[in-house]
């Protein structure tokens, strides 16, 4: 990542007009306008299915597809379209959620990294299909309750780890995979800096909580995403051509208890449950740890 | 100067993209299509096309991507069958956003690998306009046609030009390249259809608001793209008879082609390689002194339905041949649309319908020359059944 402008010294000028449809406290907002922020009058938009066109009121030309699961491919003909013409000063830039990125957009998302396509996928992850009405992703956590894995008599909410996609995509080998959080501006900002003149595919998977669906108070947004970078739910790091670096490092991780039961979606949790993803948590941590300043594989 | 090749059907489509210049190819095989995309490769390996080519990662992306693409410069793909039917949902979408992509359609049967017409009316009601062809020539010349077609102001509809897998893919036939400066004077570059670059931001959001707006009319969308498929039938005549007299060939009036068609009291009607079949059955009946003719639909949409009345109030039966079905509806898809159109004739002829050739079904000449006598006899005010039938 490139060093962060402070951001009392980012240009004032905003893409995003104010006001718009989302719900309060939305994070993907947030993302929103930081990315549009950052890339800025340089920027060409795609966007599919998702809570975006709540907070799509960007001003920059947009491209709504219908076609939840062709933001890759849509993106790959904006792209090679407009390079075809010289103009590669255009960033073609997708503010994606989690549905359209890791579930039924997958194919196109690995295939474009495969081929390296000129074009920066951020991933607002909300942890379901929110637009919806809070629907179970591959992005949603183990025993999270959602509207399609509810919890009762015969159900403790989601059955499956998260999917973890930055690693899926770091494989592919491509110029940049980070993660970011809404809770940390500065070291988003300083990702799209690096990722926004970089030429081919560039990813940015951003943890953005909703109130709505993981059931907070929606003043507790960035609260939320910041307790799940300190204690590890949300690492924070970026691999550049397959290497591997650790962005932030808290000096010790709180445990994940508090920061699962602050969210309505965990209400139900029990503490053997907890355990199991403290575990998991921890591990992938050590793991990281291990692999910092190295390569991902 | 135009040349002379020995070619087969998928090759002439390559040349059609090629004379076209376009810009952008998004490639994924399926048979009986495959070798149009291997063509279109070799040309650009030796230098003879410069477009950006990318090999998809299957044909919904191939149609997503395209669609995109042709936001800013001319762009092409093909398909057959299943790839068709899995391009199915952004094919909605590339009407939604009136994008004059062409597409290459090889038939191929939705179950199996033989041809028939149900890949592409499968999507009739997408928008797209749907242009069939008979010989490896017409692909060609239609091909080109497409492009000036899709590309027109009064349409800007995505296009598709189709014809028979294997019959036409895959045999070879003489075909005329014609000139590129030729092709040039005749296709004018890409025009651009919208404001999407970044420095457009304004102009784009004001367009938005004015076609997509559903503050205005939910129905709009598909208001507007129904009267640019309508202006469609004069866009295509015009530019058929512009393509005659640049390239000395026709089909027809672009949207129907009449064959032999003169003081006839029948007239067999058929599209693609059945009906290039159907002429020589045609030829030896009237040989007879069969008073029976053919009419090839030439553009499936938008429907020919000016020239069926006129047509219709010519002859007194018409033996339609589908290479479809329409399960649960009696007739095929051709019959059902051109009954129709028949409707509000003072007088209307008998209609006959034959399902023919379905996942492959041979169609000889033996076989349309019993048709064409069926509807001969039901022309003589005989009574015939049924009215549709299984060939």
């Amino acid at each position: 990542m490139s060093k962060p402008v402070p951001l009392s010294k980012l240009d004032e000028k905003e893409f995003i007009v104010p006001a718009n449809s989302a719900c309060q406290g939305c994070a993907g907002s947030i993302v929103a306008r930081i990315v549009s922020k950052i890339i800025g009058k340089d920027m060409v938009r795609q966007e599919v299915a998702c809570c975006g066109p709540a907070f799509g009121n960007i001003t920059q030309p947009v491209f709504y597809g219908e076609v939840f699961e062709g933001a890759g491919a849509m993106m790959t003909g904006f792209a090679r379209a407009f390079n075809k013409l010289g103009r590669d000063d255009i960033r073609v830039t997708g503010i994606i959620g989690d549905g359209g990125t890791i579930d039924i957009g997958f194919q196109g998302l690995s295939a474009s990294a495969e081929r390296n396509e000129d074009m920066l996928w951020v991933c607002y992850d909300n942890e379901a299909y929110m637009n919806t009405g809070g629907q179970r992703s591959s992005a949603t956590t183990k025993y999270a309750e959602t509207t399609t894995t509810p919890v009762g008599e015969f159900s403790r909410g989601k059955k499956e780890r998260k999917k973890p996609l930055p690693i899926l995509v770091g494989v592919h080998r491509v110029p940049y995979m980070a993660t970011a959080s809404v809770a940390y501006p500065e070291d988003f900002i300083g990702k799209l800096q690096y990722a926004k003149p970089v030429k081919g595919f560039r990813f940015i998977q951003v943890s953005a909580p909703c109130p709505t669906g993981w059931r907070f108070d929606p003043m507790y947004s960035v609260k939320v995403a910041k307790d799940m970078v300190l204690s590890g739910l949300w690492p924070l790091y970026e691999v550049v051509e397959g290497g591997l670096r650790i962005t932030y490092k808290p000096k010790e991780l709180k445990p994940v208890k508090d920061v699962l039961r602050s969210q309505g979606r965990f209400r139900h949790i029990t503490d053997e449950e907890v355990d199991e993803i403290q575990a998991d948590v921890d591990g992938f941590w050590a793991r990281l740890l291990e692999k910092d300043g190295g390569p991902l594989f | 100067m135009a040349k002379f090749e020995v070619m087969v059907g998928n090759k002439a489509v390559a040349y059609a993209a090629k004379l076209a210049r376009v810009k952008f190819v998004s490639a994924f095989p399926i048979t009986p299509q495959t070798t149009i995309v291997q063509y279109l490769a070799e040309m650009m390996a030796n230098g003879e096309l410069d477009a950006d080519y990318v090999n998809m990662e299957g044909e919904l992306s191939c149609q997503s991507s395209a669609m995109t693409a042709a936001t800013t410069v001319r762009s092409f793909t093909a398909t057959s069958g299943p790839g068709l039917l899995y391009m199915h949902h952004p094919m909605h979408m590339t009407t939604w956003a009136r994008l004059p992509l062409v597409m290459a359609v090889v038939h191929r049967s939705t179950k199996g690998m033989q041809p028939d017409h149900m890949d592409a009316l499968s999507q009739r009601d997408t928008g797209w306009l749907m242009f069939e062809c008979q010989n490896s020539q017409e692909l060609l010349d239609t091909g080109i046609m497409s492009f000036k077609i899709a590309e027109d102001e009064r349409v800007r509809l995505p296009t598709i030009f189709m014809g028979d897998g294997y019959i036409l893919s895959y045999t070879s036939e003489p075909v005329e390249i014609p000139a590129q400066e030729e092709v040039d004077a005749f296709l004018p570059p890409y025009k651009r259809p919208y404001p999407m670059f970044p420095e457009e931001a304004e102009e784009a959001m004001k367009l938005m608001s004015q076609m997509w707006n559903p503050f205005v009319d939910p129905q709009n969308v598909w208001k507007q793209q129904q009267e640019a498929a309508m202006n469609a039938k004069t866009v295509i005549k015009e530019v058929s008879s512009e393509f005659e007299k640049w390239f000395g060939r026709s089909y027809g009036n672009g949207l129907v082609e009449e064959y032999k068609c003169e003081n006839v009291d029948a007239a067999l009607v058929a599209m693609g390689t059945i009906a290039s079949t159907a002429k020589t059955a045609i030829d030896q009946l009237q040989r007879d002194g069969k008073k029976v003719g053919l009419v090839a639909i030439k553009s499936f949409k938008p429907f020919p339905d000016d020239d069926f009345q006129r047509i219709g109030a010519e002859v007194k039966a018409l033996g339609v041949i589908d290479r479809n079905v329409s399960t649960g509806t009696l007739g095929g898809i051709t019959f059902t649309e051109l009954r129709h159109s028949l409707y509000d004739l003072d007088e209307r002829p008998v209609t006959l319908n034959f399902h023919a050739g379905l996942r492959g079904k041979e169609v000889r000449v033996e076989d349309l020359k019993r048709m064409a006598e069926k509807t001969l006899k039901a022309a003589r005010g005989e009574k015939v059944t049924p009215l549709v039938e299984w060939a």
